[in-house]
């Protein structure tokens, strides 16, 4: 069922948070909300679990409208960050009790009556075999009669996530799920929620502030920022083609370098060194460069797009190794050029620092004097003042497959 | 380490000697002969030869009686109290609305009131409601001086339920009462267990509404049979120490039956901390 926002707004006062933000998601697809803390992803996924109110705007579950409905008519499944376990009740009762609540009559409320009617519904055939069923597939059928303070971090999100899938709803809403557990188990869960996505189906909307995840998981990612949509496209997309200088940063280990250039027809100026773009390259449009044909522009590219050679080889950047990290499959080296800036954030922060992957174990020493050749294959450019891209890698090359981007974990 | 546990478990000797001490002196005394009781040197041994002090005590009053009133009295104020402090600690705890603060502030300040000040008003209010008089109307009047209490004691941890427990039950499809019923309860279990034992106190040891509003003998509670035996010229100290040993026993056990349920941790396993 796809999942739709028309221009939702979200305001706590004067205080908009969520900025007329505007996403559609079809069949299946796994829907990632990106974006730093505070940035309004969580609002977002709260919103349309209907755990917070749209202040203006419409959400669409499979073409109904469903911001007006209350969280239980929404068909939706909500697995939280803390897990939000019902710490006096067992595992098996944890997850059957989104069942026992479809049955739920009002004498259920009275004391011990209640208690017997909701015992035997969790004991009913239908419902045994279900959360059983659920249980198996989670491995937790060990622990189906025991308390969630007895279970480990990992038993908990999937008693977590065996309380949403129990129900077969619509959608899996998830707000950072994983966030609690440790690396290991972490990577573990990310690849059981993936599996999990492709057995069930359904729409997955995943909240989450790793790009690891974000990458790994989604078919398609929202990156947020300050309550506002930055882009919204598949991973590759939003690796290969970055919106702005924002997402350029935010996404990649370690982030986009962005070096202060001058486009100009087919070149591009770098300090003193003037390079040749590739024929099929899209560049800015004669009409934006404003005045002639020049345009003052961020050079954008990944660490893997940047060689160290000897100093002044060819057109060469000359700079000094500042750092070198080894990773194992690779080394990252910190390059200080001379005479050219680069960013160092999305705030107009200026710095004159590059980082270079190159691989294998690098015997670079530090302050030693290197050149920097830029690889004008896989590149953005985006507009001085607007931060907007503006060209790149051709957009034939891209479609064509190219090279793919790698994502490297820094650790 | 070693040291530490044995001063601390002096400390707690030495405490439990003087919450107990009075309780004891008590059996001591009603279990002393009228001859021996104003001794130079105080007899600290119960002499059994006297139990029979405590047969009498049942067999001379109406022991037995004031104690079946005074538990209905207790148990009354404790059960209803309970039911109707749940929703409106909820309501503090949880929900906005205006004057909220206003009306948490009111409830702290009925509790500035001392109960003889209420006698008269309630007094004319319990005689328009044909309430004078009753068990009934005593429970309402106590329970009306416990509610304010266990109400922000309820509030207090319900304060600490976290809300994403709750947010889980709503998208699982609980109502509001529902919620309130089948997940913040268990939750604070332990403290209502504490607050049961605030109200029960409450309504067991009181005395002013208790002697005003109950003329008929056979409704007399304990504490004001107790207060009877102390006469003008003469008080019987032993019978007075036994009904005051028997009286004080109820809300001992009481207090031990509730208390394995106020245990900590209640929440523990829910959330990630």
């Amino acid at each position: 069922m796809a999942i739709k926002l028309q221009n939702v707004t979200k305001s706590f006062g004067s205080l908009t948070v969520i900025d007329n933000v505007s996403l559609e998601a079809g069949d299946d697809e796994f829907l990632v909300l990106l974006g730093p803390s505070g940035c309004g992803k969580s609002t977002i996924l709260r919103m349309i679990a209907g755990l917070e109110t749209v202040t203006s705007g419409e959400i669409h579950l499979g073409g109904k409208r469903v911001d007006e409905l209350p969280p239980s008519d929404r068909d939706m499944a909500f697995v939280f960050q803390s897990y939000a376990l019902y710490p006096h009740m067992t595992v098996r009762r944890n997850i059957a009790f989104p069942l026992i609540m479809r049955q739920f009559r009002w004498w259920f409320h009275i004391p011990f009556i209640g208690d017997y009617f909701k015992r035997r519904i969790e004991n009913s055939p239908e419902v045994r075999e279900l959360v059983e069923r659920t249980a198996d597939t989670l491995a937790l059928t060990k622990v189906l009669d025991r308390h969630p303070r007895t279970l480990s971090g990992g038993q908990r999100q999937r008693v977590a996530l065996g309380r949403a899938m129990v129900r077969e709803p619509s959608a899996f809403l998830m707000d950072e799920p994983l966030s609690n557990l440790d690396a290991k188990l972490r990577t573990a869960m990310r690849a059981e929620i993936t599996q999990l996505h492709q057995r069930v189906g359904g729409n997955f909307v995943y909240v989450t502030h790793d790009q690891i995840e974000a990458m790994t998981m989604g078919t398609r990612i929202a990156l947020m920022r300050d309550g506002h949509l930055q882009q919204y496209g598949t991973p590759r997309e939003i690796y290969e083609k970055p919106a702005n200088t924002y997402v350029a940063r935010f996404i990649g280990t370690p982030p986009m370098n962005l070096i202060d250039a001058e486009v100009e027809g087919m070149t591009v100026r770098i300090g003193n060194s003037v390079l040749p773009l590739p024929d099929k390259a899209e560049r800015p449009g004669a009409e934006r460069a404003g005045g002639g044909s020049r345009m003052k522009v961020w050079l954008g590219l990944r660490p893997g797009a940047l060689a160290v050679v000897p100093p002044g080889q060819g057109k060469s950047l000359p700079g000094t190794v500042t750092l070198v990290e080894h990773v194992g499959a690779e080394s990252l080296i910190s390059v200080k050029l001379s005479g050219v800036h680069t960013a160092h954030d999305d705030d107009g922060g200026l710095t004159d620092e590059v980082m270079v992957s190159v691989p294998g174990y690098s015997e670079l020493r530090v302050g030693e004097a290197v050149g920097i050749d830029c690889l004008l294959k896989d590149f953005s450019l985006f507009e001085k003042d607007s931060g907007l891209r503006v060209g790149g890698r051709a957009a034939e090359d891209f479609l064509a497959g190219g090279r793919v981007g790698t994502i490297r974990t820094a650790s | 380490m070693k040291h530490n546990s044995t001063a601390r478990t002096l400390a707690v000797l030495v405490l439990l000697g003087v919450a107990a001490f009075p309780l004891y002196w008590m059996l001591v005394t009603s279990l002393t002969p009228s001859e021996r009781l104003f001794d130079d040197t105080p007899n600290l041994l119960p002499t059994l030869s006297q139990i029979g002090t405590y047969a009498a005590a049942f067999t001379e009053t109406s022991l037995r009686q004031w104690l079946v009133n005074s538990l209905i009295v207790a148990v009354g104020t404790t059960v209803l109290s309970i039911l109707l402090s749940v929703l409106p600690a909820y309501a503090l705890s949880r929900l906005t609305f205006n004057g909220k603060l206003l009306l948490g502030f009111a409830l702290f300040m009925t509790q500035m009131l001392p109960e003889a000040m209420l006698v008269v008003p309630l007094y004319d209010i319990f005689t328009k409601l044909s309430l004078l008089n009753t068990l009934l109307g005593l429970i309402l009047a106590n329970t009306a001086f416990t509610v304010p209490v266990v109400t922000w004691i309820l509030k207090g941890a319900i304060d600490g339920v976290p809300s994403e427990i709750e947010e889980a039950a709503r998208v699982d499809g609980c109502s509001r009462l529902g919620i309130v019923l089948a997940v913040v309860v268990p939750l604070i279990a332990p403290t209502l267990a504490a607050a049961a034992v605030i109200a029960f106190f409450h309504g067991w040891n009181e005395y002013v509404f208790a002697q005003t509003f109950i003329s008929d003998d056979a409704l007399r509670t304990a504490s004001v049979g107790l207060a009877s035996f102390v006469g003008e010229l003469s008080t019987p100290v032993h019978t007075v120490m036994a009904v005051g040993f028997i009286y004080t026993l109820p809300a001992v056990v009481f207090y031990l039956f509730v208390q394995r349920y106020v245990v900590a941790g209640m929440t523990t396993g829910g959330v990630k901390g």
